[in-house]
């Protein structure tokens, strides 16, 4: 038989259900047969009931489930279900023998001409971004129309200087679009700032990261004002990729116009004309 | 190995723990917009790790340890200060089934122990805060909990006996504060 010290060291344990065969029946017979140590027991069993009882219960807002049952509903996509998997593995094995020679061809010739590479993973993420925010999976986390107010809030959240491009201030353009606030999004371990802007009621993203996190590649590239642009068409959105004074900047859109035309409908009437020049069609 | 999306109930599951998550998500954050926030993130994690191995196939549990982390990369870029963590009348919570009684002595006393028992909560140190929720509002045994908070069983039990004693005393000065002005 164990002494009460012994017991009352092992009946948190045993209140929390955490103690099995022997180990529980040996407290459970102490507990029956001290006066003392049932007491204890009452006692402790009375404070945890208080706790549990009367502990705030928190109910998930309407609005919130909604928008997580929408988010798990787009699972059924990324997660087939197993007894798919049985037939389609064996399959896309064999589409993956056939087509291999054609990736290594692929591989190699954007080895040697980068220009005709596919979207980076900076792009695809802030077209992502875009899509979500869009649907009102990305809430903003503060809403400002002042660029100033986006780099203070910024300051100690990334480890970068978030400076918005500011063509429209700078230039003397008419306000064609406003903007509307920021966030954080998650992107290689770390944070990326996401600036949403709106343009004639559509919603255009920018996300920016440090030039050490994130290059620009692939796309339809062209040049202008000493800074290269990559356009990539990604899900229906254009996504224009750049960098510029150590950060990576990816802009994105579902304006109708093709590639680079898409820039000048932001920077058409812009006093920069040797910044748009370039972008239009000759 | 079973995964935590392969089986066609994991949508369904999955939805099961919105609550249990939101109120985990209120535990760490104490603001109801990151809260929300926070959830959403755990699920669009979720559903892009959902052919991941679940820990014990423990669905629950998994959620949970995406939450922790996803509110770990949080705060590790943003060095928020104390915040105040209220349970105001705005929050949705659930009553206890014993408030049925028609005695309103009886209801002010219940109410009155809830008020302290929740004060009691909100002002205990964030881990501790966490712990107590994880065990005796989610009831989750100290082995899930360890894969939550991601540390040894021993430091389950005795972090657990720490917030304990805490929320034991605050309840006990609480109480007689109470007797003296009651």
């Amino acid at each position: 038989m164990k002494n009460c010290e012994e017991i009352r060291e092992r009946l948190a344990l045993y209140l929390d259900n955490e103690l099995q065969g022997d180990e529980r029946a040996t407290v459970e017979a102490h507990v029956q047969s001290c006066f003392s140590c049932a007491a204890f027991v009452e006692k402790e069993r009375a404070f945890l009931n208080a706790i549990r009882g009367n502990a705030p219960v928190h109910t998930a807002s309407p609005a919130l489930q909604t928008k997580v049952k929408e988010i798990v509903s787009g699972s059924k996509e990324a997660s087939p279900q197993h007894s798919r998997l049985k037939w389609i593995l064996p399959v896309a094995a064999a589409i993956l023998v056939l087509i291999l020679p054609v990736i290594v061809w692929r591989v190699v010739r954007q080895y040697n001409h980068p220009e005709n590479g596919t979207a980076s993973g900076f792009a695809l993420m802030a077209a992502e971004s875009h899509l979500r925010h869009s649907r009102g999976q990305l809430p903003l986390e503060m809403e400002t129309t002042h660029p100033q107010d986006i780099s203070a809030w910024f300051a100690n959240k990334v480890n970068f200087n978030v400076k918005l491009p500011s063509y429209q201030e700078s230039s003397g353009q008419e306000k064609l679009y406003t903007l509307e606030g920021a966030r954080l999004v998650g992107y290689q371990n770390d944070y990326a700032a996401y600036v949403a802007y709106r343009m004639k009621d559509r919603p255009i993203s920018l996300v920016i990261t440090s030039d050490s996190v994130a290059r620009p590649s692939g796309g339809e590239q062209i040049a202008s004002r000493g800074l290269r642009f990559h356009f990539n068409a990604i899900d229906g959105l254009k996504v224009i990729t750049w960098s510029d004074r150590g950060l990576t900047y990816a802009l994105v859109s579902d304006l109708d116009e093709r590639g680079q035309q898409s820039c000048i409908v932001c920077h058409e009437g812009t006093k920069d004309r040797d910044f748009i020049e370039p972008l239009k069609p000759h | 190995m079973e995964t935590a999306g392969e089986n066609s109930g994991f949508e369904t599951a999955a939805l099961e723990h919105v609550d249990a998550l939101y109120g985990y998500a209120m535990t760490l954050t104490r603001d109801k917009s990151e809260a929300e926030d926070l959830v959403q993130e755990t699920y669009l994690r979720a559903v892009r790790a959902a052919n991941q191995p679940a820990p014990e196939g423990n669905l629950k549990a998994w959620l949970f340890v995406i939450m922790r982390n996803a509110w770990l990369n949080v705060m590790r870029h943003k060095h928020n200060g104390l915040r105040i963590f209220e349970f105001d009348g705005d929050e949705q919570t659930s009553g206890t089934a014993n408030d049925a009684t028609s005695n309103p002595h009886v209801v002010y006393l219940r109410k009155l122990e809830r008020q302290q028992v929740r004060d009691a909560i909100a002002e205990l140190p964030d881990a501790y805060r966490e712990i107590v929720l994880l065990r005796d509002i989610e009831g989750f045994s100290y082995q899930e909990i360890a894969t939550v908070l991601n540390c040894p069983a021993g430091t389950v039990m005795s972090r657990l006996g720490r917030a304990r004693g805490k929320l034991r005393e605050a309840l006990s000065v609480r109480q007689k504060v109470q007797r003296l002005h009651g």
